[in-house]
C-alpha cells in the first residue's frame, strides 16, 4: 500500500496497489494514477499546488485525495473497492470504501473549479457515484437507474462537472444503496470559496468528518447490512472512541466542524466549554442573521452541519454525540438490568458452573469499563478510553477538542493531557455539612405517601 | 441241564461283560463345572465359578464378596460377584448335575426281569421262574451312552452361555448404573444453574427491576429442571437395583459405590472384518445345533439297528413241579415285525432329522445375522461417542466460552449465560449416554461371539437377571 506522501515523492510504485485487480492496465491508461490510503490516522492537510489556492481541511482519522490537472479540469480517481478499516485499535472491519479506506478521501475544490472524477469499480457488483448536494447536470447525479447506468464490476466511468457553489458536502453509492452504505462507501467534499463571501468566514482549523453506524456482531468483521435501526458501532469517520483522533487547536483558534451524517438516525452533537453557531448546512452558509448560539446541533440523517467558535478556553474538552448510546460501543441490547440486585450466594452457585463469571451491573455498567475482562476477538469493550483520572467510560461518537497556548499554527498532533491549573478541578468536600434548613412544619418522620424502595449503596440493605 | 448250565454260564459272561461296559459311567458333575468355566472364562475373564452345594456361603466367597464391595465397585470386580452370588445361576449350574446324571442313569444296564409263578393241576404244584434281560436296550447302550454324552456336552454348554449371559448384562447394568449416577449428577448441576436463574429472577423481581412474567419465566426453567433431577434420580435408583438383582445383593451388602465416571471411549474403534467367521466357530448355539443333528443321526442309526429287534427278550425259566422233574431252559422273544415295520418311527426319525438339520441351518444364519448387526451396532455406537467426543462437546465448549466473552463484554447477560450453562451441560449429559450406550454395545459383541443376542433388548436397559432363561 502507497501512501499520500509517496505519491508526493512521486514513487513510481503507486501502481501496484491497483496491480491486483481485476481492472485491465490497458482501460487505465491515461488516467490520473489512484492513490491508495492504508493508514486510518488523520493526515496533515492536502496543500494545493497546482489550481486555485485554498485553505485545505483536516478530515479527522481521514485524508483528502490529490488531483492532477488536465487542460484546467481537476482530476480525481476513485477506486471503490473493498478495504479493512482499522475502527480502533485490536478492532478492524471488513468494508467496502474508496482508495483503501471507508470512509473515501476527502475531495477538495474550488468554488468554480472544473472537476473530472474517474470512478473505478472494483467492487463485485455494479456501483456508482451521487455527488450530495451539488449543483450538477442530471445526468451527473449519479443515480444508477435514474441519471446513468451502473458502473459494472471491472469499469470505470467518468464524471465531470462544475463545483458551483461552495460549502460541504459529500459522496456515496446511489446503486444497491442499502448494501453499500452500510459497507462504509462514502466520503466528504469541501467546496472552497473562490473569493471571500460574505457568509464564509477564513477560519484557522477546518475540520470535517461524517457520521456512519454499523452493525457488527462481537467477534465478526463484516457488517450486518440488513440492519436497520439497532446498530452496535457508532462512528465518526469509521471510527470509534478511543481510535477518534482530538481536534486540537491553539487558544483563540477560530475553528470550523464540518459534519455529514450518513447514518440512519441523527445526532445531537455537542461541544463542551465552548459555545459554537451552526454557519452552514449542505444548503449552503447560514445568513449572518439567521444564526444562534448552541452547545448542540442535531444533524439529521442525510444533513451536514458547518459549527464555528473560538477556541477560546484551554483544556481537554469532550465533543460527542449526545444520545448516550452513541458513546457506547457494541454492547447486548437484551441485557437485563442488574441494578440493585444481590447476588449474595447466587454468585457461589454460579461459579461452581461457570468459572469464569463475575458479577457485572449490581452497581451499574461502570464495572465493564473498570474489569478489563477478555472479550470476543475482534471487539472492543463498550465503555473505554482512559484519560488522565481514570476511565473515560465513552466509546463510538465521543473525541475531545484539546485548546492549548502553544499549540502551534499548522500542528495537530495531539499535544496530551491538559495539565489543569491549581485550583480549578473539582475536589472532594472534606468540610463539616451544614444543617439544611427546614419548614418548622416539616415532619421528620412522616411516612411518605408512597413507599418507594431503593437500595442505597450505604450499607442499609436490611429490607 | 449239563446244556443249560452251559447257556446260563454263557448268559452270566455276557452280563458281566454288560456290567463292565456299564461301570465305567461315574458322576462327574464337577468336571462338567470345568468345561462351563473353561468355555465361559474367554468372555468372563473370570474363574470364580463354584458350587454351592450348602445352603450358606462358604466363608471364603462370603469374604470375597465383602472385600469386592469394600472398594468403589470395578466392571470386573462386578462381574466377579455376579459369577459367584447370583442365585439364578447357581440354580442354573445345578443344570449340569441333573444332566450328568442323566448321563450316568443313560449308561446304566437295563434292569433284568425276573417271574415267578406258581400253577397248579390237581394235585400237581408247578413252580415257573424266569429271568429276562431286555436285550434291544443292552445292544442299544453304546449309542443311547453317545447320545447322553451328548445331552450332557449341550447343556453344559448352555450354562456356558447362562454364564456369559450374565456376565455381560451384569456388566450392562455397571455401565448402565455408572451413567445413571454421573447422569444425575449432570441433572444437579442444571438445576443449581436453573435455581441459581430462578434466584436471581426473584431478586431482580424484588428490587423492581423483572416483571411478574420474566420471572415467572425463569423459575419454570427451575420447576422444569427439578422434573428431570426426579427422573435422573429415580433412573439411579433403578439402575442400582438393577446391578443389585444380578449380582445377588441383600441388605447391607447393596451400600456399594461405584466408580464416578464411566471408562473413556477407547481412541479408535475395533476393526474386525473377520468376526463373521471368528463367530461360527465360537458360536455354542452353532456348535449345539450341530451336535444336536448328529445325535438326532445316531438317534437314527440307532433305530434302524433296533428296528427289529425292538423287544428282543432273554428270558431263563426254570419251572419246577413237584410231580416232574425240573425243566430248564431260556426263552427268546422277539417281536415278529408283521404289523409294524418300524416303518413309521423310522420316517419320524428322518423328519426330525431333516428338521434339526433346517434348525441347524436357521440358527448358523441368525448367528451371522446377528454377529453383523451387533458389529455395525458397536461401530455405531462409537461413531456416534466419538462425534460427541471430538464434535459436539468441544463445539459446546467452545460456545460457551464465546458466551463468555460476551458476558464479559455485556453483549448479554446473566441468564443467557445460565441457559447456556444449562444447555453445555446437557450436551455433555448425552455424551455420556452415547458413551453408556458404546459400552453396551461394546458387551453386546463380546456375547455375540458365543450366543445369540438381540441388541435392541439389551439396549432398552431393562435386562432382568440372566436367571436360567434357557434361551433356546
Amino acid at each position: 500500500m502507497v501512501s499520500r506522501r509517496d505519491f508526493f515523492m512521486g514513487a513510481g510504485a503507486i501502481t501496484a496497489a491497483v496491480a491486483a485487480s481485476s481492472v485491465s492496465r490497458v482501460s487505465l491508461a491515461g488516467l490520473p494514477e489512484p492513490v491508495i490510503q492504508s493508514s486510518p490516522e488523520t493526515m496533515a492537510p492536502l496543500e494545493p499546488n497546482t489550481g486555485r489556492p485554498y485553505k485545505p481541511v483536516v478530515t479527522l482519522n481521514g485524508w483528502t485525495l490529490p488531483w492532477r490537472m488536465n487542460n484546467g479540469v481537476k482530476e480525481f480517481h476513485l477506486v471503490a473497492e473493498p478495504v479493512v478499516r482499522e475502527m480502533a485499535p485490536g478492532f478492524n472491519a471488513h468494508l467496502w470504501g474508496y482508495n483503501g479506506q471507508s470512509p473515501g478521501p476527502t475531495i477538495e475544490v474550488v468554488e468554480g473549479d472544473r472537476v473530472r472524477i474517474f470512478v473505478t469499480n472494483k467492487l463485485p457488483e455494479h456501483t456508482s457515484i451521487h455527488w450530495h448536494g451539488q449543483r450538477l447536470p442530471n445526468g451527473m447525479d449519479g443515480v444508477a437507474g435514474l441519471n446513468q447506468r451502473a458502473i459494472p464490476a471491472g469499469k470505470t466511468y467518468v464524471y465531470e462537472f462544475e463545483a458551483k457553489r461552495p460549502g460541504t458536502f459529500m459522496y456515496h453509492p446511489h446503486a444497491d444503496e442499502m448494501v453499500q452504505m452500510a459497507m462504509g462507501m462514502m466520503g466528504f467534499w469541501v467546496t472552497h470559496p473562490r473569493d471571500a463571501h460574505p457568509n464564509i468566514d477564513e477560519v484557522d482549523r477546518d475540520y470535517c468528518f461524517l457520521l456512519n453506524a454499523y452493525d457488527v456482531e462481537p467477534g465478526s468483521y463484516t457488517p450486518k447490512i440488513m440492519e436497520m435501526l439497532d446498530f452496535n458501532i457508532w462512528t465518526f469517520n469509521s471510527r470509534v472512541f478511543p481510535g477518534i483522533d482530538p481536534l486540537v487547536a491553539r487558544k483563540d483558534d477560530k475553528v470550523r466542524i464540518r459534519v455529514g451524517n450518513l447514518t440512519m438516525t441523527n445526532h445531537p452533537i455537542h461541544l463542551h466549554g465552548h459555545e459554537f453557531e451552526v454557519t452552514g448546512t449542505d444548503g449552503g452558509p447560514v445568513p449572518r442573521g439567521a444564526r444562534w448560539p448552541e452547545v448542540t446541533t442535531d444533524v439529521a440523517v442525510g444533513q451536514m452541519r458547518q459549527i464555528e467558535f473560538i477556541a477560546s478556553d484551554l483544556g481537554d474538552w469532550a465533543f460527542h454525540c449526545h444520545k448516550s448510546h452513541h458513546t457506547m460501543n457494541a454492547m447486548g441490547h437484551d441485557v437485563p438490568t442488574m441494578l440493585g440486585v444481590d447476588h449474595r450466594k447466587v454468585v457461589t452457585q454460579i461459579n461452581s458452573l461457570i468459572p469464569d463469571y463475575m458479577v457485572m451491573g449490581e452497581r451499574g455498567m461502570a464495572d465493564m469499563a473498570e474489569m478489563q475482562m477478555p472479550l470476543p476477538e475482534n471487539t472492543i469493550p463498550m465503555m473505554t478510553g482512559d484519560g488522565p483520572f481514570g476511565s473515560v467510560e465513552m466509546g463510538g461518537m465521543f473525541t475531545m477538542l484539546k485548546v492549548r497556548a502553544d499549540q502551534p499554527a499548522g500542528d495537530y498532533s495531539d499535544p496530551g493531557w491538559y495539565q489543569q491549573p491549581e485550583g480549578t478541578q473539582a475536589f472532594e468536600w472534606t468540610g463539616p455539612l451544614q444543617e439544611p434548613s427546614r419548614f418548622k412544619s416539616e415532619a421528620s418522620t412522616g411516612k411518605p405517601a408512597v413507599e418507594v424502595q431503593v437500595r442505597k449503596p450505604t450499607g442499609h440493605s436490611g429490607h | 441241564m449239563n446244556k443249560t448250565n452251559t447257556a446260563l454260564a454263557r448268559l452270566g459272561s455276557t452280563g458281566v461283560l454288560l456290567l463292565t461296559l456299564a461301570g465305567c459311567a461315574g458322576l462327574a458333575p464337577q468336571s462338567s463345572l470345568e468345561q462351563v468355566q473353561q468355555q465361559s472364562a474367554e468372555l468372563t475373564g473370570q474363574d470364580s465359578l463354584h458350587w454351592a452345594t450348602e445352603q450358606d456361603q462358604p466363608p471364603v466367597v462370603r469374604e470375597r464378596i465383602a472385600e469386592l464391595l469394600a472398594e468403589p465397585l470395578a466392571l470386573e470386580s462386578a462381574v466377579e460377584i455376579a459369577l459367584m452370588n447370583n442365585p439364578g445361576l447357581q440354580a442354573r449350574l445345578f443344570d449340569l448335575g441333573i444332566a450328568d446324571a442323566q448321563r450316568v442313569q443313560a449308561s446304566r444296564l437295563p434292569n433284568p426281569g425276573f417271574s415267578i409263578g406258581r400253577m397248579t393241576r390237581g394235585s400237581e404244584v408247578e413252580w415257573e421262574r424266569g429271568l429276562h434281560l431286555n436285550l434291544g436296550s443292552l445292544i442299544a447302550l453304546p449309542l443311547t451312552r453317545r447320545i447322553a454324552d451328548g445331552q450332557n456336552a449341550q447343556v453344559q454348554r448352555e450354562v456356558s452361555l447362562s454364564v456369559m449371559r450374565l456376565a455381560t448384562d451384569t456388566r450392562i447394568a455397571w455401565y448402565r448404573a455408572v451413567a445413571a449416577q454421573q447422569s444425575l449428577a449432570y441433572s444437579e448441576q442444571v438445576l443449581q444453574a436453573a435455581d441459581a436463574g430462578a434466584e436471581m429472577a426473584h431478586r431482580m423481581a424484588a428490587v423492581g427491576n423483572y416483571s411478574a412474567l420474566q420471572k415467572a419465566r425463569e423459575q419454570s426453567f427451575y420447576a422444569e429442571a427439578a422434573l428431570s433431577h426426579l427422573q435422573a434420580r429415580q433412573e439411579q435408583v433403578a439402575s442400582h437395583e438393577r446391578l443389585v438383582r444380578l449380582l445377588g445383593l441383600w441388605g447391607e451388602q447393596t451400600n456399594f459405590t461405584l466408580p464416578e465416571r464411566l471408562p473413556d471411549v477407547p481412541a479408535e474403534p475395533l476393526d474386525q472384518p473377520d468376526i463373521e467367521q471368528q463367530a461360527m466357530a465360537s458360536r455354542l448355539d452353532v456348535q449345539a445345533a450341530q451336535q444336536g443333528a448328529e445325535r438326532l443321526a445316531t438317534n437314527l442309526k440307532l433305530g434302524k439297528a433296533t428296528r427289529f429287534i425292538n423287544v428282543l427278550e432273554l428270558g431263563i425259566s426254570n419251572n419246577s413241579s413237584n410231580e416232574e422233574p425240573v425243566q430248564r431252559g431260556y426263552e427268546i422273544t422277539v417281536e415278529l415285525p408283521l404289523f409294524d415295520w418300524s416303518g413309521a418311527r423310522m420316517a419320524g426319525n428322518e423328519a426330525r432329522y431333516m428338521q434339526q438339520l433346517q434348525r441347524t441351518a436357521e440358527v448358523a444364519i441368525n448367528a451371522r445375522s446377528q454377529v453383523r448387526e451387533s458389529y455395525q451396532a458397536y461401530r455405531t455406537a462409537w461413531d456416534v461417542a466419538a462425534h460427541y467426543r471430538d464434535e459436539i462437546v468441544p463445539l459446546r465448549k467452545r460456545i460457551s466460552e464465546e458466551n463468555m466473552l460476551l458476558y464479559n463484554g455485556m453483549f448479554i447477560g446473566v441468564f443467557e449465560l445460565l441457559a447456556d450453562a444449562r444447555e453445555q451441560i446437557s450436551t455433555v449429559n448425552r455424551y455420556l449416554q452415547a458413551q453408556s450406550d458404546f459400552w453396551v454395545a461394546q458387551s453386546e459383541l463380546d456375547l455375540v461371539r458365543f450366543g445369540p443376542v438381540t441388541p435392541s433388548e439389551a439396549n432398552s436397559a431393562s435386562t432382568t437377571p440372566a436367571s436360567p432363561a434357557g434361551g433356546h
